[in-house]
């Protein structure tokens, strides 16, 4: 493959950002989305299976992009932190309702 | 991350689909392989080699089955890690017993889960299996190793690594990965059409393999893409465990809600409880799914918190003609056998999710799209082995020439994993036939054999692909092409010398399970002494380009 070089460190944190921020990502929004459908009264277990069918897919378009995306420092930004925040909202979306 | 994405999306495609695809190659061959796991069970199991039996009387036979039941041996080995001091030896309250029939089982499994004593987790369950012959009641050996459900299919979603989880989490990446490098594919290709069509056996090998690879992967890009997609999705109560994590609280106030809803109850009560008879219960729910215009067979029943006064049995109708598995559940008060709940029709997010799951683990009845099943899951197989073929054959010149010896690793990892992997399943054929029928752990033997021809051929095939270093053809692929032609008409020969089953009686009988199975077995069997002869024909002309890149002497010395 004629590619200009690309630095190991460069792939390792593209990979790193791909599974595990991807994986990050991925929770929080399931995480989020049932908190969510659940307070909008949808049954627990539909939403766990809407939310893990749109988090699924969503992981696949974040692990492209983790390799795609020009800055991995704005991949990783987002992933895990959004991540992140998805997670903290479901849980105080959780605190409302129990 | 390179200049262009065409460029990133084609090293993406290259390098995940390379390591994952050794894990692939596994799940898509034992998976294609599960689409026919009852049938192989029958064929590893000569004295179950009889018709599929509908779901027994629960009074007569499975009541009593059930009452003699026990955690199973491993699975108490399992649990010491999960309870606080020593590990009870008795296990008196069974939480619930349930039994699962298809159209294709001629045998019955039936499984208890028992409270564990001293549990970390109050709510942790410990299991019991045992199979039966559901006309007697009669319990078949634990070491008769269901070969085709119990070993093949869950090498299929676990590579039948237990530790943690270990091997199913590697597989659900090994799934996300085969989604990306779909994803990727098609992005590097972008002639999706013109790809169906194209397939130039005559040019050379490394353009007739990314023919070949193109075309399998785009011909069954919807099946390939679905089935990686479902089975992540089956599975993703254990890949985001976030309702018994982060959401438990939710997941339990769910759980309140829904038993005050339907009635069941979640807890036991603590009293103790009669069983009230429940063939007169599946004979009302039966009723009732005719009377609603949808006649069936109960393909599932559990009792839930049995012994107690909180009892109920929940009865499910067989998914044998549409894709869901089960449904229609029909809920009774367990002492006195009065209806408690019907199961509402489905909502839209069950109907997308009995859907998908359904789809994947079809036990639905329809051999034509069974088929269909097995040869899409084939063709994934192919569409591995090509990628592997051409990294290969991308490379090897020019790692000749440059004293590399990566195209070498990756060809006798290939070797291994294509090839090895036949050798090792049909050395397991032939160890189920050739193992006195009375050894001890039979089944672990059984098991034993499929390692050791999988280690063996690994080994054969790193030696052997030693002529990959100097651009030549391995010969390692001729001659464990050969291995598989010679073990599988071995099995077959072997089932008819040990059960007297040869495809003349089984066919005149139109015993499809063991007929098909041979029949499989031979086709196999030719196949691949036709691959072994077409290679050993081109392995013996030098090809004008591996001439050209003659290796250096001290390459051609460590070779």
């Amino acid at each position: 493959m004629a590619a200009p070089p690309v630095s190991r460190l460069n792939i390792a944190v593209r990979i790193g950002a791909a599974v595990l921020g991807g994986y990050a990502f991925t929770w929080g929004f399931i995480a989020l989305s049932v908190a969510l459908l659940f307070a909008a009264r949808m049954e627990f277990h539909d939403a766990e299976t809407l939310a893990t069918i749109v988090g699924l897919l969503l992981f696949v378009a974040a692990f492209l992009w983790a390799f795609a995306a020009r800055s991995v420092a704005i991949v990783w930004t987002v992933l895990a932190g959004g991540g992140a925040l998805m997670a903290g909202a479901a849980t105080l979306v959780q605190r409302a309702l129990t | 991350m390179f200049q262009n994405l065409r460029l990133t999306m084609a090293w993406l495609h290259t390098w995940f689909g390379l390591v994952l695809g050794f894990v692939l190659m596994v799940v898509f061959f034992f998976g294609a392989l599960s689409v026919f796991d009852r049938e192989i069970d029958r064929w590893a199991i000569p004295e179950t080699r009889f018709e599929p039996q509908p779901m027994p009387s629960f009074d007569k036979v499975l009541r009593p089955v059930f009452e003699s039941m026990q955690p199973d041996p491993g699975q108490i080995e399992l649990a010491r890690s999960r309870v606080d001091g020593p590990m009870a030896t008795h296990f008196p309250v069974a939480k619930t017993w349930g039994a699962y029939t298809t159209h294709r089982d001629p045998v019955l499994g039936v499984f208890a889960g028992f409270e564990l004593p001293n549990a970390k987790d109050p709510d942790d369950i410990i299991w019991g299996t045992r199979t039966i012959d559901p006309r007697t009641g009669k319990t078949l050996p634990d070491d008769q190793l269901k070969i085709g459900s119990q070993f093949f299919y869950p090498l299929h979603y676990s590579l039948n690594i237990n530790w943690r989880e270990l091997g199913t989490w590697i597989v659900g990446f090994a799934a996300l990965v085969m989604l990306v490098a779909l994803v990727s594919g098609v992005i590097v290709h972008r002639k999706l059409f013109r790809e169906l069509f194209t397939f130039r056996p005559g040019k050379n090998t490394q353009r007739s393999v990314l023919d070949l690879h193109n075309l399998t992967g785009v011909v069954a890009l919807p099946f390939h893409f679905v089935f990686a997609f479902s089975g992540l999705l089956i599975f993703g109560g254990t890949y985001f465990p976030i309702g018994h994590t982060q959401l438990k609280p939710l997941h339990d106030l769910h759980e309140v809600l829904e038993s005050q809803e339907t009635g069941l109850p979640h807890e036991r009560a603590g009293v103790p409880g009669r069983l009230a008879s429940v063939d007169a219960m599946m004979a009302e729910a039966q009723r009732r799914w005719q009377a609603r215009g949808m006649a069936g067979e109960v393909g599932f029943l559990t009792v839930r918190h049995v012994g107690d006064a909180n009892a109920y049995v929940s009865i499910y109708r067989a998914g044998t003609d549409r894709i869901a598995l089960t449904g229609e559940g029909i809920h009774f008060n367990a002492a006195t056998g009065e209806v408690m709940r019907e199961d509402p029709p489905p909502t839209v997010a069950q109907h997308i999710n009995t859907f998908l799951t359904g789809l994947h683990l079809q036990h639905f009845r329809h051999w034509t799209l069974r088929w269909l099943y097995l040869m899409g899951g084939l063709l994934g197989c192919v569409c591995i082995a090509t990628g592997f073929l051409f990294f290969v054959e991308k490379r090897k010149r020019q790692h000749a020439a440059q004293g590399l010896r990566g195209a070498r690793w990756v060809d006798g990892f290939a070797v291994s994993a294509v090839t090895g992997m036949l050798v090792a399943a049909l050395a397991m054929l032939v160890a189920n036939r050739l193992l006195p029928a009375d050894l001890p752990g039979r089944g672990d033997w059984e098991q034993y054999a499929f390692w050791a021809a999988w280690a063996l051929a690994l080994a054969h095939g790193l030696w052997r692909t030693a002529p990959v270093a100097q651009a030549r053809i391995a010969p390692a692929w001729a001659e464990q092409c050969l291995a598989v032609a010679v073990l599988a008409v071995a099995a077959v020969l072997l089932n008819w010398v040990t059960t007297g089953d040869h495809l003349g009686r089984t066919l005149a009988a139109g015993y499809w399970p063991v007929a098909g199975v041979d029949l499989f077995l031979l086709g196999a069997a030719a196949m691949a002494f036709l691959a072994a002869r077409a290679l050993r024909r081109r392995s013996g002309v030098p090809s004008a380009s591996a001439a050209a890149n003659a290796p250096s002497r001290s390459e051609a010395a460590r070779a």
